[in-house]
């Protein structure tokens, strides 16, 4: 197995939290990477509800109940899978 | 009553109200301690539970866990397990939680209520949890987590008699976690318990936070409110603060003119008048600004409206290799660096703190000011205020904010990469209606901070450059001569050859010289070496200073100011660090009196070259 984004996208047919469109509601499927203890401190666990606000160089996204402002490498490491 | 007090430590992450509640319990039996080697502050204050007894509370800096992944962390992990120099072991921990956010709070709280010391869990922010719709049960939280649950809206006073009630002898026994350690179990846990207790709505509505957020992060309009904000901030401090500044000048004024009268002539008058009422009041005129800054920046923070603009400058802030957080302190020194430097503690980044708190005072502060009203006008051969110099005014901020950006980017680069990444993670809290009674507090105690400083370092360096302007005497009644023949006018002739470069003479870098523990002094040091008589009306003596002073002449009869040396002059006023006190803070905030020398060095050898290049460079091509 490699371990790409793309590799791992493809075998667990995942997104990642870049890759989904604005206002779209997204359940974490799985963090992976050097940040995911941070991230789950912040909210961002396995299984969270999140929807993205909005892209750029730093994206918006709501998880429980706060508005959070992450760099784009954070949302490399962030695998979500849509909701509907 | 000789029992010991208890301790008890507030604990939670930032946004979660813990300071009001800290306010709210302490009142004003409060201060801050500073603990050494590290710059985060925490607060100690006292308060008595329904028995009368008094407790010790301490308020930690806000953090998201306990693993010391930074050092506000490190502080409060220490704080709880009893390491921390000069505060005892806490007896009881209040975890201060946003209900409307417990997802994430609890993470915290868990790993609290793990060291096993008495905890009660402060339910703060109920009224904005359940305008979102989510069905709260403290009642279900404290038969899960097995420790009181308190319900709260501190911002109101609601609930602070019930934490009281809470904080009575004998403290609740430590709770034996039904989770096990671990990130896993306890997120797992968490997941369990939101279900069971804090049922959020499954609609996602849009909040008028969200409605107003499209506007102020949208990527135009996001900018243009960025801009209005900014302008109107700088604006207000600008045009309020001349009224009261202008009260203190002038009451300082008739202090020291009543001083005057009160005593005979004589050394012990001069040192009084001179030196102690005219120097500290010389800085005391700056209060005024201070304070404004420090409403305006507490109301942005407080309103929610600072961390969108952090997170709009972010892209920009990028190009100087800094991230958003930095743009606060950077805005901030344009008023002073030293609130400026001390707002630097939010920045995660060790090593971006330290480049931020490097470049700050280039951000043109207002002391620089009085320095720029001098020189600009008298440039252009006018009198104070048109656009041509406000065209000037500009070019020098901007100048001095860009060389900010590139050596920032340079020493960024330099430094190398953190040991651990720190990427950009900002949280964009719902939008607030100010709380007054904080933001006043903050404003007071900065405001205090500050007039402290004046009465300190300024006071004492006012009195020494004081006595080397007036010893040794001499017979003579002209002040230019009297100077001439001082300790500081002897200076100023030994130091001509190195200023002359520059296109300074003697008094000129004598001038110079005096302003370098705070730069507006210069006006005033020009003013004796070139025997101005000082008016009641600031704008009239600059207007007479810059009759005598486009009048001078070196000695072989060519003027002394030229365009070419007033240029070489506001360069180094632009890049140089003149300002006692911010070095003293640099120091202090960054932990280390090398950098705040270096900084000091390095600010002065480039004002140094930049004006000397100016100038010589300028002299080439035939001005």
């Amino acid at each position: 197995m490699t371990s790409t984004p793309a590799a791992r996208r493809t075998a667990d047919s995942q997104l990642t939290l870049n890759e989904v469109g604005v206002n779209c509601d997204v359940r974490i499927s799985s963090l992976n990477g050097p940040a995911c203890e941070r991230l789950r401190e912040l909210g961002f666990c396995e299984q969270m509800q999140l929807r993205k606000i909005s892209n750029g160089r730093n994206l918006v996204c709501t998880v429980c109940g706060a508005k959070m402002a992450i760099s784009r490498e954070l949302a490399e490491q962030v695998f979500v899978s849509p909701i509907r | 009553m000789s029992e010991v007090p208890s301790t008890v430590a507030l604990v939670g992450n930032p946004n979660s109200g813990k300071s009001t509640i800290f306010n709210a319990l302490t009142g004003k039996n409060q201060r801050v301690g500073n603990f050494a080697g590290v710059t985060v502050e925490v607060k100690t204050g006292e308060t008595y539970n329904p028995h009368g007894k008094k407790l010790n509370v301490l308020d930690l800096p806000g953090c998201y866990s306990l693993r010391a992944n930074s050092p506000d962390e490190k502080i409060a992990l220490d704080a709880l397990n009893g390491v921390l120099p000069g505060s005892a072991k806490p007896d009881l921990v209040v975890c201060v939680v946003d209900a409307s956010n417990l997802e994430r709070h609890l993470q915290l709280a868990l790993q609290v209520i793990e060291l096993g010391l008495p905890c009660v869990l402060a339910l703060n922010m109920v009224d904005i949890a359940e305008k979102s719709g989510l069905r709260l049960d403290p009642a279900k939280l404290s038969e899960e987590l097995g420790i009181p649950v308190v319900p709260m809206q501190a911002n109101a006073g609601k609930g602070i008699t019930e934490l009281k009630q809470a904080l009575r002898h004998p403290f609740p026994p430590p709770s034996a976690a039904t989770w096990k350690a671990g990130e896993n179990e306890r997120r797992e846990f968490i997941t369990r318990l939101c279900e069971l207790a804090a049922r959020r709505p499954d609609s996602e509505q849009r909040t008028f936070s969200d409605k107003l957020d499209s506007l102020l992060l949208h990527p135009f309009l996001g900018w243009v409110a960025l801009i209005v904000v900014m302008f109107t901030v700088f604006w207000a401090i600008f045009s309020f603060a001349s009224i009261p500044m202008d009260l203190i000048d002038g009451a300082l004024g008739s202090f020291g003119g009543w001083v005057e009268t009160l005593m005979p002539p004589g050394d012990f008058r001069s040192l009084l008048v001179d030196g102690v009422i005219a120097g500290v009041g010389g800085v005391l005129v700056f209060l005024p600004q201070i304070i404004l800054l420090f409403l305006f920046i507490g109301l942005l923070e407080s309103s929610g409206y600072m961390s969108r603009a952090a997170f709009l400058m972010d892209g920009v802030m990028a190009k100087a290799g800094l991230s958003g957080k930095a743009f606060l302190p950077l805005f901030s020194s344009y008023a002073c660096a030293i609130p400026g430097v001390m707002a630097t503690r939010t920045i995660d980044s060790a090593k971006e703190r330290l480049v931020t708190i490097f470049v700050a005072p280039w951000m043109s502060c207002s002391a620089r000011l009085p320095v720029y009203f001098l020189i600009v006008p008298l440039l252009l051969g006018e009198t104070e205020g048109s656009w041509k110099q406000a065209l000037i005014l500009f070019g020098i901020y901007a100048l001095g904010t860009v060389t900010a950006f590139v050596v920032a980017r340079i020493l960024r680069g330099r430094l190398g990469p953190d040991k651990s990444a720190n990427h950009f993670i900002l949280e964009l809290p719902s939008y607030r209606r100010p709380q007054w009674s904080y933001i006043f507090r903050h404003v007071i105690d900065r405001a205090w901070a500050f007039v402290r400083k004046a009465g300190t370092i300024i006071l004492g360096l006012s009195i020494l450059l004081w006595a080397l302007a007036t010893y040794p005497k001499t017979d003579s009644e002209d002040p230019g001569e009297i100077l001439a023949h001082s300790a500081m006018g002897r200076i100023g002739a030994f130091i001509e050859p190195v200023v002359k470069p520059l296109g300074f003479d003697g008094r000129t870098g004598t001038a110079i010289l005096t302003s370098f523990a705070a730069r507006e002094v210069f006006v005033s040091s020009t003013a004796i070496l070139f025997s101005v008589e000082e008016t009641d009306d600031d704008v009239e003596t600059r207007s007479l200073l810059r009759d005598r002073i486009s009048a001078a002449t070196w000695p072989d009869g060519k003027p002394l100011f030229t365009p070419l040396t007033m240029v070489s002059l506001l360069v180094f006023f632009i890049y140089a660090l003149q300002c006692l006190p911010t070095t003293a803070v640099v120091a202090k905030e960054s932990g280390s009196w090398k950098w705040a020398i270096g900084q000091f060095v390095f600010m002065s050898g480039f004002a140094y070259l930049a004006s000397l290049l100016v100038f010589q460079a300028g002299r080439l091509m035939g001005f």
